[in-house]
């Protein structure tokens, strides 16, 4: 992409800036069309997701779903947009206003930021960082500083106890999320994400899920609690908070908490997909069995990643049409004597069998 | 006992039967209906809003005697009577307040000649309150509207006393039977 590119640009930059310079305008450039890019199409995808969540909880509950606004509904997350674009924004009285404003972009920020370093195909990242999953991570984390700080600075307490439940709750699954990922790291040696699926493709069984299939119980239970939904969405209960959190926001910026929280569940998707699931890769039997597969173009394969990805967006659907909350104590037990547990075992099997069974798994 | 338990709750047994319900339930045909588009057929007896019967003739039953005025438990029938050049009694107005009527039916219980009906049309929302106040002519105009043919010969005989055409009663009518029971 960066060839074609300054091919096109460089005998118009050139003279003016130097090649140097136009180089780096030209990356500049590239980076700014994937961002375009990207962030179109995540944005699309969370608008589609809750339209498909309602009517996927909707049809498993015996109802139809939206079904109203254009063919089939399909125009309802638009409307939805629309409307609480058009929304009165309400700041309370005692709202701490400078962090009361500040809260909702932090935690969206983090969302979208998460998205520039999953690949989602052979080649195609916006930021190919050799620590990509610490920045997963460190991203995530963010998100709760604007959760926190919405809770905080709402001057509500249904917010504030929101506020508080997510904080603990995170602290507790972010823990369990980073030990189950660390099988994950030692099978691939490596932190950066494309380097993890080119690894895990090379691997006997092609998906991590299969012999990290400890670690990718505990990364499948974190990510519900990490993105906070059912059956662990306790900081925004809504019948015991209010709506938690977000309870006194309204129009655009409860938006950014609701399409924060959507792309929060497609960034834990992906990253599921890209650790445990193969990324874009199809399992390398299916890839021999059907030589013309890797003639494919590179683009083609994103339809195999984003398949991945809607199987795990559709779990999170279907655990929320299933489940009931889990009490608090019980979700911090889940956590704490569990999950870590369980994924310090599963360090410990992986960390073994890498020194006494090298290059078998 | 206790290591069945413990497959149980590693496995998450019970989760995964209650995630099985839910995706049969996926594919199940919802129960939604869609109701302004596709209307819901009143069922038979429905009480809706009110006509007055016309006999074969055409002319209208009701001969002004205040039955259902009388019973009407929210009193919103209003009947006002005169008396016509040949002495006979002239129905000048009947009107019915379908804003303070509680569609219990009993006008058409207390009728003796089967005058006053409820029709199974429920669709009748409105903007201005003058709707809903039912005039002669009006409630005349319902029975055309909705019980035009065998419908309203049918009426009387399916839900309401009496099930006769000539007001006999019907021997099967668990009311009528009762009655003739304690004459006898």
């Amino acid at each position: 992409m960066t060839e074609l590119f300054s091919q096109f640009l460089n005998p118009l930059l050139i003279p003016f800036i130097g090649a140097e310079f136009a180089a780096m305008a030209v990356n500049i450039i590239v980076i700014l069309i994937k961002v375009a890019v990207v962030v179109a199409v995540a944005l699309l995808h969370v608008a589609y997701a809750t339209y498909w969540e309602r009517k996927v909880i909707g049809h498993m509950q015996l109802r139809l779903g939206p079904r109203e606004v254009g063919p089939f509904g399909l125009l309802q997350p638009f409307a939805d947009g629309v409307k609480l674009f058009f929304k009165e924004d309400i700041i309370p009285d005692n709202a701490d206003k400078p962090i009361f404003y500040l809260a909702p972009v932090i935690f969206f920020v983090a969302a979208l930021t998460s998205l520039s370093v999953l690949p989602f195909f052979d080649g195609f990242v916006i930021a190919d960082i050799n620590v990509g999953l610490l920045f997963l991570f460190a991203m995530s984390s963010l998100g709760a500083y604007g959760i926190v700080m919405s809770g905080w600075s709402s001057g509500s307490k249904y917010a504030f106890l929101g506020g508080l439940r997510s904080a603990s709750q995170v602290i507790s699954y972010e823990i369990a999320m980073g030990l189950s990922l660390v099988g994950v790291m030692i099978m691939a040696g490596s932190l950066n994400l494309t380097e993890i699926v080119r690894a895990q493709y090379e691997s006997t069984f092609s998906f991590y899920a299969i012999p990290q299939v400890m670690g990718f119980f505990v990364f499948f239970v974190a990510m519900f609690a990490e993105t906070n939904r059912l059956p662990f969405d306790l900081p925004e209960a809504e019948s015991e908070l209010v709506a938690g959190y977000f309870t006194e926001y309204s129009g655009f910026r409860f938006a950014m908490f609701f399409l924060g929280e959507y792309t929060g569940m497609l960034i834990m998707s992906s990253m599921a997909t890209i650790c445990f699931l193969g990324g874009w890769t199809l399992p390398k039997f299916i890839m021999d069995a059907l030589p013309f597969l890797s003639s494919l173009p590179a683009f083609v394969w994103v339809a195999v990643f984003l398949a991945k990805v809607y199987v795990f967006m559709f779990l999170f659907y279907w655990v929320r049409a299933t489940l009931p909350r889990y009490r608090y104590d019980q979700l911090m037990n889940i956590g704490w004597k569990v999950l870590i547990p369980i994924a310090l075992v599963n360090i410990t099997v992986t960390g073994l069998a890498k020194i006494w069974f090298k290059g078998m798994i | 006992m206790k290591s069945d338990k413990l497959i149980k709750t590693v496995f998450f047994v019970e989760i995964l039967k209650g995630m099985a319900l839910t995706f049969k339930t996926l594919f199940k045909p919802p129960v939604t209906r869609r109701y302004p588009l596709v209307p819901v057929p009143s069922k038979p007896g429905f009480r809706g809003l009110h006509a007055l019967a016309k006999d074969n003739t055409g002319r209208m039953k009701c001969v002004g005697c205040g039955l259902c005025g009388a019973y009407c438990p929210s009193q919103c029938i209003h009947i006002y009577t005169t008396e016509g050049e040949d002495h006979s009694k002239v129905v000048e107005r009947y009107e019915v307040d379908v804003l303070r009527c509680i569609f219990c039916g009993f006008c058409v219980e207390a009728c003796p000649f089967g005058a006053i009906t409820l029709s199974e049309h429920y669709e009748y929302s409105s903007y201005n309150r003058d709707d809903f106040y039912m005039t002669k002519e009006k409630l005349l105009a319902n029975w055309d509207k909705y019980f035009e043919g065998e419908k309203g010969k049918q009426y009387f005989k399916k839900f309401w006393r009496p099930l006769t055409s000539d007001f006999k009663g019907d021997p099967e009518q668990a009311m009528f039977s009762k009655i003739q029971r304690r004459g006898k």
